[in-house]
């Protein structure tokens, strides 16, 4: 009984904390909304604590960080996020051909290139 | 072209150019003294309550090793060192001084130009370690403000920043290659002036002065040859915007002289990575 009990209770908690939680776009961010979970930079350290309220600018900052999406607290209203996908190894190429367009032909940035290159596609498969 | 040593002029006229607090200068002379204790540190700091509640930020957090467990200044010097603890005190100052302006600039964005300079500190830092170079804090800052002539630019000398902007837009070039253009003088130099005017350590100064080499046969300075690097790397990375999106000549001097040849890259960039990540507290103080 005690078990059934405790079972329906945590069930309960997880329900709650499932519908009280939305996954959004950083650029979706708006004032006051608070982090219900804390948001970690690609190398998984910490960069906003879990119940952090949110601004807009927040949500910019974020995003200039690399960070996509944010859980925070609320209802979920889509399940589906959009503009999370990632970026092409051919859009990655010719992003960094454009950048390094004037340097290109020595022998030195060849070498950056390659290695930023490597770096961001296998940055994209993980 | 607009007349270089005027626009120098009129800068170094300029008398609302924010000063580096009374503190740094107290703490300078601190460190000097071999019987300076941390409780000695602490009371220095602790005279300037903002200055305080930001170093204790900044101490706290990933970046510096131990999140979330200093409670006092005193607590700070004794766990991470003098030397550290007065780099933060400077790079909390630098930020004081400078990163609350908005950009009267629509087509320079300060937010990014921020974490293009955070961002550049942290990988010298990493830099800096990789190659063995004993003063990694100082890298940090020196890529934390390689740039501040921009800053300087964009809100003392508005007129001639947007010359600048517009025809680097034009041109589709560098920065600072619109700068020579346009001005005939980059924020290198107008950088420089505020580097002296606050008395920064002369490897600090360098890399203001110096960090795109344009001048390949000046005396070689490793600090300013790993921000120089740094701000290779971290425009190839993406992080932030320093005002151009293209990427500049790697110097041959500075890449053989740090000996890039031998640095495994894909780690560096991952280490530099990673370092940026926890910078992401600077972030927020900007």
């Amino acid at each position: 009984m005690h078990y059934y009990t405790n079972k329906c209770i945590t069930y309960n908690i997880l329900i709650q904390i499932v519908i009280s939680m939305k996954r959004i776009l950083v650029e979706n961010i708006t004032d006051k909304m608070v982090l219900a979970k804390e948001v970690c930079g690609t190398s998984g350290s910490v960069l906003l604590g879990k119940g952090t309220i949110l601004t807009a600018s927040m949500g910019h900052r974020l995003k200039n960080w690399g960070v996509l999406s944010v859980h925070v607290d609320g209802e979920e209203e889509s399940p589906q996020l959009s503009g999370a996908a990632g970026v092409s190894p051919e859009e990655v190429r010719n992003a960094l051909e454009a950048k390094f367009s004037r340097v290109i032909g020595n022998e030195t940035m060849k070498k950056i290139f390659a290695a930023v290159y490597k770096f961001k596609i296998q940055h994209n498969s993980r | 072209m607009k007349d270089p040593a005027a626009i120098r002029k009129t800068l170094e006229n300029v008398s609302t150019i924010p000063t580096l607090p009374i503190v740094i200068e107290k703490i300078t002379r601190l460190l000097q003294n071999p019987q300076t204790s941390a409780e000695d540190i602490g009371k220095a700091i602790t005279t300037d309550q903002a200055l305080t509640s930001k170093v204790l930020k900044l101490v706290n957090s990933a970046f510096y090793g131990f999140p979330g467990r200093i409670s006092t200044i005193t607590h700070a010097v004794v766990i991470l060192g003098f030397s550290t603890v007065k780099n933060v005190v400077l790079t909390a100052s630098i930020f004081d001084a400078f990163s609350k302006r908005v950009s009267a600039n629509t087509n320079f964005e300060m937010e990014k130009f921020w974490l293009h300079s955070i961002a550049c500190g942290a990988a010298a830092q990493t830099l800096a370690k990789r190659i063995g170079h004993n003063a990694k804090e100082e890298c940090f800052i020196a890529g934390l403000i390689h740039d501040i002539g921009k800053i300087l630019m964009c809100n003392y000398l508005p007129a001639e920043f947007e010359l600048v902007i517009q025809n680097r837009i034009k041109k589709n070039c560098l920065f600072f290659e619109s700068e020579r253009e346009t001005l005939g003088i980059t924020h290198q130099e107008l950088g420089g002036i505020i580097a002296e005017r606050w008395n920064l350590p002369e490897a600090l100064q360098g890399a203001v002065k110096n960090h795109h080499y344009t001048v390949q046969d000046k005396e070689y300075s490793t600090v300013s040859g790993i921000v120089h690097a740094s701000d290779i790397l971290v425009r190839a990375l993406d992080f932030g915007n320093g005002g151009d999106d293209k990427i500049p000549q790697m110097s041959e001097v500075v890449w053989n002289n740090l000996g890039f040849e031998n640095i495994q890259m894909q780690q560096l960039l991952e280490d530099i990575e990673s370092e940026v990540d926890k910078a992401a507290v600077f972030m927020q103080l900007v």
